[in-house]
Formats: structure tokens, sequence, C-alpha cells
């Protein structure tokens, strides 16, 4: 059979980010694909050396587009460690709380994404129905959508009173019952299941050898989570259990993935049960003094990691940060040989790509 | 693990969301709620406006542009078409003179008419 | 014999009725995800839309060939419609008409492939040969199942199968299985999800239709939508008899209910299920519907036609 290549991308429809996929095909088997990257480089690392420490909050909130909050908020842990700022506990809690929403936001929006490249519309639209309620909470709180521009060095800059706090236990719980409908779906359609059952396989082994992180690793039961092992914001004082599925495959990622959102859910209503009172923030100066750091926290997609080194002026010298994204974009060509050109829908929003944060 | 699959699950569900009727609005047809705390378009109250600059100097899309005739003349200008409304000019205002609005439509036929000057003390022609 | 062609039951009763019902279909489905929907005129709005919108193709392609496929695609569905009795109103029919107007409504199936394979982009020739592996698993089901209402009538004209069950009883309820079947056919037929593999828009954008623009576009669109409301219709009238009863009206409000029913089931079947593989669909074609339809014929013929 004549073997020919097939394009995808950087613009199709798969794709909702720019990124490069030549598979080659045999009849429908796809035997092999190359994989390029760079239509999103947009030189973060480099600008945010010319950047002074304040502007840089808002530069590395639009590294990505969905997690945006989980960037700065490492960001802002790095530079308040280097500058030996503490951050009322309250601000804590606050940061804690937008990022736990961050995470169920982003699962459901990766639902949605694999739903729709299934040929699945209705559970797209629903996931991303429910989704709202979590954007309209933070829309409330910050004024905006997705950059909520919560962080500043020293703190968070929104605030909860009473009656937000009692308004969002009633929709967070609305929402959990939601989720639990997603789940019902995602387990008991007979469809969704032959379209995501054993496709896209990872064995732990390979999670380990590829370093590959966050809830793909956790669905090959990898148990690692930031979030838990090496605690920040305050995430010991929470009671939330770290899922983790041993099937490995795209249906054991999405089932995972909804888990996970529902502990985000425990984890916020905790939140607004013990918000303690006092400020949410402290002013810091605006230089910090000389030194290196590196933060890790737990992303929607995986460990984030940030470097900030800086040489006691009121701009770094250098920022690297490392996205959960890419070792899964390197084990995609492994993934891709050998099935049908069908899953391969499946398989690449399966691993939940984020071509903004691998780019940077 | 056991589970049920079945073929009409969705069935009951699709049902309950018709009857529910429709989440979606219809937006430009119908008002928009949008919270108070909305991040739109930056207003300054050039009365308290003392003219130090810390919301230029912070300001990480250079939205915000001063212009210096003398130490008690300058000018703010502010082009919303690079803003990327992220409320950093609000934070680093000590006196609270700048604060964002819940306007996010201003749409104009040239983005050059967008720009505009927020506060003005003193005029170079003069 | 203008008039006929033109006008009822030709292209424009087909027309509206095409409009009507892609209007129906898509807020049927809206409504079923939480969403509004389109207003009624959308459907004609994206119609007249797209006529005016450049039309493109690809260097090296055989212009006059792709200029014709939608139209014969048309063409077809539109003489299907002739023969097609419209709430028990039959303009046209001989013996043996039902034989043609499934030829005709497989036609735009096969047009479709052609489209894919004669213009040169690859996911146009990927979605052309996954048209044609699907035409094949779904065509032989359906085939059959329509000759259950016709055996079971002992005729190959649609207007006596459809008046001779008003007399005795609709096929639905001797053959339900049959109509499951030709309902899961027509599906297929349509490319309508769960059985849209041959356009997945994730995978392979549009499909055959991926280099297809303009007037082109709207006439492939416009051609299946006259096979959705013909389709429909077909089965209404062999499996429900057309609805015919005694009094004009009523007639006329059985079958508008009953081809409403189908439609509305068409759109819960598109709300209801993820986009099948196509060898998941092949699989189910040849090793269940194709081995059922033909125990289904095994039955009719067991029961000796007796009815």
């Amino acid at each position: 059979m004549s073997r020919f290549t097939v394009p995808i991308g950087p613009q199709h429809p798969l794709l909702k980010e720019p990124l490069s996929f030549q598979l080659t095909l045999e009849g429908e088997e796809v035997v092999d694909s190359v994989i390029r990257l760079g239509y999103v480089h947009r030189g973060i690392e480099r600008l945010s050396e010319k950047r002074t420490y304040i502007q840089n909050v808002h530069l590395v909130e639009r590294v990505c587009g969905i997690c945006s909050h989980v960037h700065t908020t490492t960001y802002c842990m790095g530079v308040e460690s280097l500058a030996g700022v503490t951050v009322p506990v309250r601000g804590l809690y606050l940061r804690t709380f937008f990022c736990e929403l961050e995470r169920i936001h982003s699962h459901l929006l990766w639902l949605g994404v694999l739903a729709k490249n299934l040929g699945f519309d209705t559970v797209f639209m629903y996931a991303w129905r429910d989704r709202e309620i979590v954007l309209d909470i933070m829309e409330e709180l910050s004024g905006g959508r997705v950059s909520h521009a919560a962080n500043v060095i020293g703190g968070v800059r929104v605030d909860i009173n009473d009656s937000q706090r009692k308004t969002m236990t009633v929709s967070l719980k609305s929402l959990s019952q939601k989720i639990t409908d997603l789940r019902n779906i995602v387990e008991h359609e007979t469809n969704f299941h032959a379209r995501t059952r054993d496709i896209g396989t990872l064995t732990a082994e390979q999670i380990r050898q590829y370093c590959i992180v966050g809830p793909i690793a956790r669905a090959s039961n990898v148990d690692v989570d930031m979030r838990r092992d090496v605690p920040y914001n305050l995430y010991e004082k929470f009671d939330f259990s770290v899922i983790t599925r041993s099937e490995g495959d795209v249906w054991a990622r999405t089932t995972l993935r909804i888990q996970e959102a529902q502990e985000s859910i425990k984890i916020c209503l905790q939140i607004l049960d013990s918000l303690p009172p006092g400020a949410v923030a402290v002013r810091a100066k605006r230089r910090v003094p000389p030194g290196e750091v590196i933060c890790r926290s737990e992303a929607p997609r995986g460990e984030l990691l940030y470097y900030i080194q800086s040489d006691g002026s009121d701009r770094p010298a250098r920022i690297k940060i490392r996205t959960p994204t890419l070792p899964s974009l390197a084990i995609l060509p492994d993934l891709l040989r050998g099935i049908n050109m069908a899953d391969v829908s499946a398989v690449v929003s399966g691993v939940d790509l984020c071509i903004a944060c691998v780019d940077r | 693990m056991a589970k049920k699959l079945s073929r009409i699950f969705l069935l009951s569900k699709l049902w309950a969301v018709f009857l529910e009727g429709p989440t979606t609005g219809g937006y430009p047809f119908e008002p928009l709620q949008l919270p108070s705390g909305f991040r739109g378009k930056v207003v300054m109250n050039a009365h308290l406006c003392n003219g130090c600059g810390l919301c230029v100097q912070d300001c990480p899309a250079s939205a915000l542009k001063i212009e210096r005739f003398d130490k008690q003349h300058f000018r703010i200008v502010y082009n919303p078409a690079r803003c990327a409304y992220c409320g950093q000019c609000e934070i680093s205002c000590h006196r609270g003179a700048i604060h964002l609005t819940n306007d996010f439509n201003p749409a104009v036929q040239h983005i050059g008419n967008l720009i505009e000057v927020l506060v003005e003390r003193g005029l170079p022609k003069g | 014999m203008s008039f006929k062609v033109l006008v009822f039951p030709g292209f424009g009763f087909l027309f509206c009725l095409a409009m009507l019902a892609e209007w129906i279909d898509r807020r049927m489905i809206a409504r079923f995800q939480g969403r509004v929907g389109p207003p009624v005129f959308q459907p004609l709005a994206d119609f007249i839309k797209l006529l005016g919108k450049e039309d493109l193709l690809p260097t090296g392609v055989n212009e006059k060939l792709m200029a014709a496929l939608p139209l014969i695609s048309l063409a077809a569905c539109l003489t299907a419609g002739m023969y097609i009795p419209v709430a028990g109103v039959s303009v046209n029919n001989f013996e043996g008409d039902l034989i043609v107007v499934l030829f005709l409504l497989s036609l735009p199936s096969l047009l479709y492939f052609l489209a894919g394979w004669s213009s040169i982009g690859i996911y146009s020739i990927l979605g052309g040969n996954r048209a044609l592996l699907q035409f094949f698993s779904y065509e032989v089901p359906f085939l059959l199942a329509l000759s259950g209402p016709a055996i079971l009538n002992s005729s190959w004209n649609i207007t006596d199968i459809m008046v001779n069950q008003s007399t005795s009883i609709w096929a639905i309820f001797v053959l339900p299985v049959g109509f499951m079947l030709a309902f899961f056919g027509l599906i297929g037929k349509l490319k309508r999800d769960p059985l849209d593999i041959p356009k997945a828009q994730s995978e392979i954008v549009a499909g055959p239709l991926t280099e297809f623009s303009g007037r082109k576009l709207a006439i492939w669109h416009l051609a299946n939508q006259i096979q959705t409301v013909v389709g429909i219709f077909l089965l209404v009238d062999t499996y429900f008899g057309g609805g015919v009863i005694e009094s004009r009206l009523a007639t006329f409000l059985l079958f508008s209910f009953l081809a409403l029913l189908i439609l509305v089931s068409l759109s819960v079947m598109s709300a209801m299920y993820a986009r099948l593989r196509i060898d998941q669909l092949a699989r189910l074609g040849w090793k269940r519907l194709i081995p059922l339809s033909l125990l289904q014929i095994a039955f009719i013929v067991w029961m000796g036609k007796g009815f």
C-alpha cells in the first residue's frame, strides 16, 4: 500500500493552538509522525529580563491562556521568597482558591475539547456550560474571565465578602452535581468507551522515561502531585486526595481529570468555609535582593517550574520556565505510531497539549 | 469496578436539558450582566493625579505614556489599543486616581481615535 | 409538467422543506445541548451567503467535473423526490419506482466519493475513501430493510405499498427491526452524527468537500438537505403507510407528525452519540446489521406474505 503524508496543522480543526504534525499514513494507519513547534514563540523569557518584577507578573500570566493564574502564583512565590516577603494567610487562601478554580476550569475545558474532537458535541457543550460557573466566580472576584491579574507580589488583589462567599458556596455545590453528571456520561456511554478505551495507552515505565507529569502520569499509576509532595500555598492544611488510575488510556485520563475537578471543588469549599480574616497583601519593595530560587507548583497539567535569578535591581536577571506539557509532546510520536487515523484526534487531545505553554 | 454501559444513557439527560431551556443568552440583543469589578477601559480622576508616573512605570503593555513639559506640567496619554486591561495602574496608584470601568467595547473606525489624554496640566503650545 | 418539476413536488416544495428541516434539526440539537439555536431564516441566509462567496478550486482539478458533481447530486435528490408520495398525494408513480428512488438516493454518496477523489487535496482523498467504505456498510442493510415492506405488500411501487398499508397494517408493527435498520441506514446515507465519518472535522477537516467553496458548496449542502427530506418521507411512506387515513386533513397532519418524529429522532441520535470509527462502523455493519436484515427477509418469506 502506498504511503502518503497528511499535514495536521499549524491550522487544523483538531488543534486549538498552532502546532504542526506530519503524519505518514499507510491506508488509515499512522506509521510515522514528525512534530514541529515554535508557531507561538513569543520570547517571554527574554522579554521578562527587560521588565520590572511588577510588570512581569502580567507578562507571565500571558504564557498560557488557560493556566494563567498558576503561572503568576509560582512566579510570585519565587519573587516573594527572594525578597523575603511573607504573604498574609488570607492572601494565600485566596491564591489557592483561584488555583483550584483554575484547575476545574482547565479540566472541564479539556473534557469539552476531547468530546468535540471525538464528534461528541453534546458533552462539549455541557462541559463548557458548566465551566461558565467557575468563570463567573473568577470574573466576579477578579474582573477577568481567564486573565485574572489576581496576584501581586506580596499577596493577592482580590477579596471575598460574606455574601459572595454564600453565593459561591451554593454555585460550587451545584457545579459538583453537574460534574457528577458529566462523569456518569463518561463512564456509561458506550460510544465514548469505544473511542477512548485502550487508546493511547502509556505504561508507568514510559511515563518515568519521558518525565511526564500531571494527570497523564497519574492516569498511568505514577503517583506525583506537587500539592502533596512539596506543599506550597498552605495545601497541607486542606483535606484532598490525589487520584491515580492504573489503566493509562485516554478514558482513564478523562475520568481522572473529572475526579480531580471534584477534589478541587472540595478544596474550594473548605477554603470558603475557613477563610481567615485579615489583609490579603503586603506591600513589597520594588528591588529584590540578589539570589536565585527555584519554585515548583502543580499546574492543571502537572508540575510547573520557575527559576528566577536576581542581581539586586528591579528587573530579574533570568527567568526560566519549565512547563508540564513539553514531555508529553515528546512522547506523541511514540503514541501516534501504529494507530488508526481516526484515533489521532483522541490521542492528541488526550495528552492535553498546551502549545502556548511549551513555546512561551 | 462495575460499569454498566448503556447506548441510551444520554437520552434522559438530553430530555432534561431540553425541558430546562437554553442557558445561553442573546448578547447583542440582550444586555450583558457584568460584575462590578470587571476590568474594562481605564479612567482617571484628573484632579487626584500628582504626576508621579508610577502607573506609567508599572504598565506592562506601555499603554500609558507620560509627557513632561516641566516640573508641574505634564500630560498622561492612554492608548486602549495597547492596553492589556491588567489593572496594574490601579494597584500602583497611591492616590487612588485610576480605576478600571465596565466599558469593554470601545469600538471605533480608526484605531488612532481610541487614544485619549487622561490628565493634562499645562499646554505645550502656550 | 413544469409545475410538477418547479413547484410541487419539485424544486420549490423540496427547497422550502429542506430549509425548514435544517432549521428544525439545528434548533432541536441546540436545545438538547442547552443552546438557543439559530432563528428560522438562518438556513436560507447561510445558503444565500454561500452562493455569493468566491468560488475557488485547487489548480489541476477537472473543473467541469467539479462543477457537475454537486449539480448531479442535487438533481438525483430532486428526481427521487418526484416519486415520493407526500401526505398521501402521489404525483408520479410506476411499478418499480422504489428501486429507482433507492438508486437515486444512493447516487449522492457515490458522487461524494468522486468529489473527494477528483479534488486533489489529501483530506479529500481520505474522506472519499472513507465515504466509500461507509457506503458499503450502511447501503446493504438500508436496501434490504426497505425491500421488507415491498415484499410484504407484493409491490415495488411506493404508492401501492403506502395504500396497501392503510387498509391492512403499518409495516413498522410487523417489521420493527427493519425500521431500525432503515433509520440507521438513513443516518449513514446523510452522513450525520454519529456516522459523519467521511467528513470528520477533527480528523480530515471537511472530507471530500474540503476543496469546495461558494456556489458548489451551497449546492452540496442543499442536495444533502433535500436528501434528508426525501429519505424521511420515504421512511414514512414505506413503514408508516404514509399516514394515510380517510380525511385529507387528518392524513396531512399525521404525515407531518410522523415526518417530524423521524427528523427529531435524527437530531436526538446526533446529539446522543460520539462519532464511530470507520472500522467500528464496518464491523457493526457487516457483523450485525447485514445478518439482521437478511434474517428479516427470511422472516417475511417464512410468513408467506399472506397478510
